[in-house]
């Protein structure tokens, strides 16, 4: 299936097909999810209006986590068949991770302020958030430091999965820091805890939140096909002036 | 043998070169008498803080030479001898790590202990900080092997090794410094937190080569 | 362009009594390496230096690759050691044993801070080569009188100079050499040449790129010109 897919051209043509439908849905979702989350859902008893912020806050934490899921597999893809796509997608999944972690930082700032009384607070998942934006810093800043294309992919690749691994030692480790904390409510094993009301806009929220993620990286990884397209047609022709002048 | 010529020569060059342990040990030194001016001289504030600071600024001093461990090879042509003696890149790595652990590394922990008695710790609350740190040192050294590996030869090497490393020496901060804490608090956490200590040094003892491996074949290329 | 193997060469060498060659760690019969080349295609930076090369070089031979600057020469080098794999084709030595290549590229391999002497010690002692070699090694790259001074106090000649004796000490069948006279003077070029003579007498292959003219005997040269290459592929 990977080698399918990793025909730059096929792959072009199926986003080009799916990335109006993937937007439109964007669109649909938030249309939906927006007013019934922000206006119509009932106000919590206890956190009064300020429980809106969930809406946004939960699914970007969720995003950048998947994100840097998405991240780490596409670089043990990459790492291990050298496909470009799956570089492209990792490429297209860093910034737009990060977006969503610092989203989710901010939020939890502002939602912070209402319920603990302070901008910010050393809850565990709002460290383990920061210290996930810091790793997407890290990653961006050394694929923006190598010049060369090609250790650019490969450094970015083992950098991602070294931070996978991590990722769960870091997060056993924060929680272990600071053990008074809340325990997750909406994912659990004996089912959601979170009344019904509310996981409904809360589901369509996420569910938006995904499909924007979906858009954005395929969008993205078009662009960068086109680019990369560009540049080896700017490359033929400097050679082939080369070749001329060398004459 | 091979590995072991390899580890002897790293030590004698680590131990000579780039001022060998005083610049990461000043560097430690310099945060841990910094740090209480800008806190304030209140004893009890400085005892609570201690642990943290004291293992932060060990984790700061572990970054500070870090550009230097595979740096030089990559700029000198060793890299490559490395990669073709049939000693294998991950050996070389994690012989290099360690040997850095030992040459230029080894104050840090006595250091943790000097500076645990003038942050207000008890004795035996600061030979456990310094037991901590001692267990942490290779893994810290060892994740900013891995950093340094990815950030060889590129400019600004140091700044780029620090955003790497600092997240991924999370866990190793978070527990070195936890049994200090606990230590101190008279909490009976202090054994937990020096075995998962432990465990991540030996986690990155087995990861971090194989890491820096991938990352100089990947700058060979 | 095929490079021919002369197994008739080398062991005529063998046969020439040549004491200093005895005591130096060169390949014995059992460890001689050939390297072959099949429809090698190298690229660097999204431009193809080298289309479709074939080549076969064994035991006693002296390949030369030359060409202009950004031909590919150290491109293939760097392909040959294993550094990079082809985008095309394969570079296979034969016997596969790691630890049997000595390279020598632009940078010497030397550490500032570490006297001639102790490099040398630790590099035979790495490949797993008697420490007595290492004096007599010195004498012939004429380094002897250098051995406790820190290599980065050497002139680029004499670093040059340390670092072919490493050759020399490494226990490899392959010498890959880029550009290894740049800096010498015509005396060391000799001292050079002559290990070369030695090594490949006793069954190493030395594979070099080069500028200058470098008049070891029976080498093979390899073009990597446009023209060359052109009438290669045509061929």
């Amino acid at each position: 299936m990977w080698s399918y897919f990793a025909n730059p051209e096929r792959f072009d043509r199926l986003a080009a097909a799916m990335l109006p439908w993937t937007w439109g849905l964007t669109v649909l979702l938030f249309a939906i999810g927006l007013p019934w989350a922000l206006v119509f859902s009932p106000a919590d008893y206890q956190q009064s209006e300020t429980v809106r912020i969930m809406y946004v806050h939960v699914p970007a934490a969720w995003l950048a986590m998947a994100a840097y899921a998405g991240l780490g597999v596409s670089s043990f893809v990459y790492f291990i068949w050298r496909h470009n796509l799956a570089d492209l997608a990792a490429r297209a999944l860093a910034p737009a991770g990060a977006v969503f972690a610092f989203l989710c930082l901010v939020t939890g700032a502002l939602w912070g302020r209402p319920m603990w009384g302070a901008w910010w607070v050393w809850d565990a998942r709002l460290t383990s958030m920061l210290v996930l934006f810091l790793l997407y810093l890290g990653y961006m800043a050394l694929r923006g430091a190598i010049e060369d294309e090609k250790l650019r992919a490969r450094a970015g690749s083992i950098l991602a999965m070294a931070g996978l691994i991590n990722l769960p030692i870091i997060k056993f480790s924060v929680d272990w820091w600071n053990t008074l904390h809340q325990p997750a409510s909406v994912i659990r094993f004996d089912g959601p805890t979170i009344h019904a009301s509310k996981l409904w806009p809360l589901s369509i929220m996420a569910l938006a939140f995904t499909v924007l993620l979906t858009a954005l990286v395929l969008t993205t990884m078009r662009t960068m096909i086109v680019e990369r397209r560009l540049e080896r047609l700017e490359r033929q022709r400097e050679s082939r002036l080369e070749a001329e002048a060398a004459l | 043998m091979s590995a072991m010529a390899l580890f002897a020569r790293e030590v004698r060059l680590a131990w000579a070169g780039g001022g060998g342990p005083a610049g990461p040990a000043a560097f430690n030194l310099a945060a841990l008498a910094l740090a209480p001016l800008a806190i304030g001289p209140d004893a009890e504030t400085l005892a609570a803080a201690g642990p943290g600071i004291i293992t932060f600024a060990a984790l700061l001093a572990t970054l500070q030479p870090a550009e230097r461990i595979f740096g030089e090879d990559v700029a000198d042509g060793t890299l490559e001898l490395y990669a073709l003696s049939g000693v294998g890149l991950a050996i070389a790595s994690l012989m290099k790590a360690l040997a850095f652990t030992l040459a230029v590394f080894w104050p840090l922990p006595a250091l943790a202990f000097l500076g645990g008695l003038a942050y207000g710790l008890e004795p035996v609350s600061a030979l456990v900080l310094s037991a901590g740190l001692l267990l942490a040192a290779p893994g810290l050294a060892l994740v900013a092997a891995f950093a340094g590996a990815l950030a060889a030869g590129l400019k600004r090497a140091g700044l780029l090794i620090a955003l790497i490393a600092a997240p991924l020496q999370v866990p190793l901060l978070v527990f070195a410094a936890g049994a200090g804490r606990a230590a101190m608090d008279g909490t009976p956490t202090v054994l937990p937190n020096l075995m998962m200590a432990a465990a991540f040094t030996l986690a990155a003892l087995v990861l971090a080569p194989l890491g820096a491996a991938a990352a100089l074949r990947a700058r060979l290329e | 362009m095929r490079v021919r193997r002369r197994f008739g060469v080398w062991t005529q060498r063998q046969n020439r009594p040549n004491s200093a060659a005895m005591s130096l760690p060169f390949p014995t019969a059992s460890d001689r390496a050939t390297v072959r080349a099949s429809s090698v295609t190298l690229s660097r930076g999204g431009r193809t230096l080298v289309r479709d090369l074939n080549f076969e070089a064994g035991p006693g031979d002296a390949l030369v690759i030359t060409g202009p600057n950004g031909a590919g020469k150290t491109t293939l080098l760097r392909a040959i050691a294993g550094f990079i794999h082809p985008d095309g084709g394969d570079i296979h030595i034969e016997p596969a044993v790691t630890g049997r290549i000595a390279f020598l590229g632009h940078a010497d391999g030397l550490k500032p801070g570490e006297a001639v002497r102790d490099a040398l010690s630790f590099w035979s002692l790495l490949q797993g080569v008697d420490s007595a070699v290492v004096e007599p090694v010195m004498r012939r790259m004429a380094v002897a009188h250098l051995e406790n001074r820190a290599c980065g106090t050497l002139s680029a000649g004499q670093r040059r100079r340390t670092a072919i004796a490493r050759l020399a000490l490494s226990n490899a069948s392959i010498w890959i050499l880029d550009e290894p006279t740049a800096p010498l003077d015509a005396k060391s070029r000799a001292r050079l040449a002559d290990l070369i003579a030695d090594f490949r007498a006793s069954g190493g292959l030395v594979i070099a790129t080069t500028h200058a003219a470098l008049d070891w005997p029976d080498q093979t040269q390899l073009d990597l010109t446009e023209a060359a290459t052109a009438a290669r592929v045509s061929a």
